[in-house]
């Protein structure tokens, strides 16, 4: 194993967990300026992070140790995930061929699940119909996830997002092709569903119709704390496989070393940003759908996924 | 690849979405618009394939599918629900956008099946199986909705298929017969639209049955 590569994986997973609140932060700094107000600083998720983790924990009667146990697997897995999909590097990390599309997406799905067993261990109504919720909808959003890793597969004939970031980049026709246009908006719908963004979720802790909110709804202080930054954390991740893997494959250096990998992450924070206004655009224009509508859009971003492994079976091309 | 069949491809992808929304669609403006556009994609099809072609047949196709599927047939049917505003929803399909959307994917991959057993051999085209597609997911709104317009409309996406078809395989239909589906698609638009405004005049209820052809 190369020392240089083996560096360049500490500093992706550094960049995921100390960029991931910075991100958020400029999120809600852009979407308070699409509300005309001037909106918290873009540092507000770090000063929001220290005072979590300086306040007492309080934990409901009768929760066992899973409520306790369960953000920090969570934070494991998004550790895990953090060094294995590519984020600054075009080329695989030395953990990367222990997973594939689907292994990231097993590793989502522990960290959600864990999450799950904290929120029914807690005890609280809230809290449960929070998770209550999450599955039903869940129900929907897994099978598109699974479909698109599909897509993904018939276009390069692999699973494996380092080859996808390569083909995409290298070939216009792969790019362009009705396959991959069609998997990259079914993944956009899911990535605005899975991030708790409009029009699926509006975030806040009393709204209605809270969907990832209502599962930490018992949690207090630095378990809170360790919560918020899973949130960001599995955000910042979602955002940056569907730019590196989907959106715009392009521009990253293969260069290992100080300044490739510098300019890797300065391109990155350039990619993402352009995501996160995409998507204060799209939730400053549209509404939020109402609880039992959000069906009907999962559904919407499963039929874009099935239409892509259809349009590949039908036309005969990536 | 080459750009005509990536144009194909592209063209095709957007007319099969089109299908989608337009089985998922609720409201009737919205669906007036959906099949619109659907006709837009398929004359910028017919405008390609004149152009590669050298084809005057094709581009008068071209311009007739803009005039009467894009522009007129629209305008027509939006003057009649503008006149009449309780028109503007189907009622019926408001709570089944999720199985509708489902039912038209499941439905379209079913078809592609039937396709590939059938007439695959006989047109081996990457995407000639889309217009079959396409009149399957017309059948399929006229077998699940009841408002008049709505079905007018899926009676508009079968002929968009025939079109299509005509398209794909350009060789295989005359000009005249493709200028008869464009005016027999009028005919019908312009029967509809007198029967309801007939309907809605008189409110008879032999005339009011009309209103669901559901049979």
């Amino acid at each position: 194993m190369d020392w240089a590569t083996q560096v360049v994986s500490v500093v992706q997973a550094a960049t995921v967990l100390l960029l991931a609140p910075l991100l958020a932060g400029i999120g809600y700094r852009l979407k308070a300026w699409t509300e005309s107000r001037t909106g918290p600083s873009i540092f507000q998720p770090y000063f929001d992070l220290a005072k979590y983790l300086r306040k007492e924990t309080l934990l409901p009667d009768g929760a066992s140790r899973i409520f306790f146990v369960a953000p920090f697997v969570a934070f494991g897995a998004y550790l895990l995930i953090s060094v294995v999909v590519p984020i600054i590097t075009p080329y695989p990390i030395p953990f990367a061929p222990t997973v594939d599309f689907l292994g990231g997406g097993l590793l989502f799905g522990l960290a959600g699940t864990v999450t799950l067993l904290a929120a029914v261990d807690s005890g609280s109504n809230y809290a449960i119909l929070g998770a209550s919720r999450t599955v039903s909808f869940a129900a929907f959003a897994e099978p598109t996830l699974i479909i698109v890793f599909f897509a993904v597969a018939v276009i390069t004939g692999t699973n494996n997002p380092y080859v996808t970031n390569n083909l995409l980049a290298s070939s216009t026709s792969a790019y362009l092709s009705p396959t991959h246009l069609l998997v990259t908006a079914a993944f956009f719908l899911l990535l605005l569903a899975e991030t708790g963004k409009l029009p699926v979720e509006s975030t806040g802790l009393m709204e209605f119709g809270m969907l990832e909110d209502g599962r930490i709804f018992e949690h207090s202080g630095r378990l809170l704390g360790i919560n918020r930054w899973n949130g960001w954390l599995k955000q910042f991740l979602l955002y940056s496989v569907f730019v590196n893997v989907f959106a715009f494959p392009w521009g990253l250096s293969g260069d290992v070393s100080a300044p490739g990998t510098l300019w890797n992450i300065v391109l990155l924070l350039a990619k993402l940003l352009a995501l996160v206004g995409v998507i204060v655009l799209v939730e400053a224009t549209v509404a939020k759908v109402r609880l039992f509508k959000i069906r009907d859009f999962l559904a919407l971003s499963f039929s874009l996924a099935v239409l892509a492994v259809f349009a590949f079976a039908v036309l005969g091309v990536p | 690849m080459d750009p005509t069949a990536e144009v194909i491809a592209l063209v095709g992808i957007g007319i099969l979405l089109t299908a989608l929304y337009l089985q998922s669609e609720s409201f009737v403006d919205p669906l007036i618009r959906g099949i619109s556009l659907q006709s837009l994609l398929l004359a910028v099809l017919l405008g390609w394939l004149a152009w590669t072609e050298q084809s005057i047949d094709l581009a008068l196709l071209a311009g007739l599918a803009v005039v009467v599927r894009a522009i007129f047939i629209p305008y027509v049917l939006r003057r009649q629900i503008r006149a009449f505003r309780w028109r503007l929803r189907e009622i019926h399909a408001a709570h089944r956008v999720t199985g509708h959307a489902l039912a038209a994917v499941a439905l379209a991959i079913i078809a592609w099946f039937v396709f590939q057993e059938t007439l695959a051999s006989v047109f081996p085209q990457p995407g000639a199986a889309l217009p079959f597609v396409l009149m399957i997911q017309g059948l399929l709104m006229l077998a699940t909705r009841t408002n008049t317009i709505v079905q007018v409309i899926g009676y508009l996406e079968e002929e968009n298929a025939v079109v299509y078809a005509g398209a794909l395989f350009a060789q295989a239909f005359p000009l005249f017969v493709e200028v008869v589906v464009f005016l027999d698609v009028l005919g019908v638009v312009l029967v509809a639209v007198i029967l309801s405004i007939q309907r809605d005049v008189t409110g008879t209820p032999e005339e009011a049955a009309l209103e669901e052809l559901s049979g």
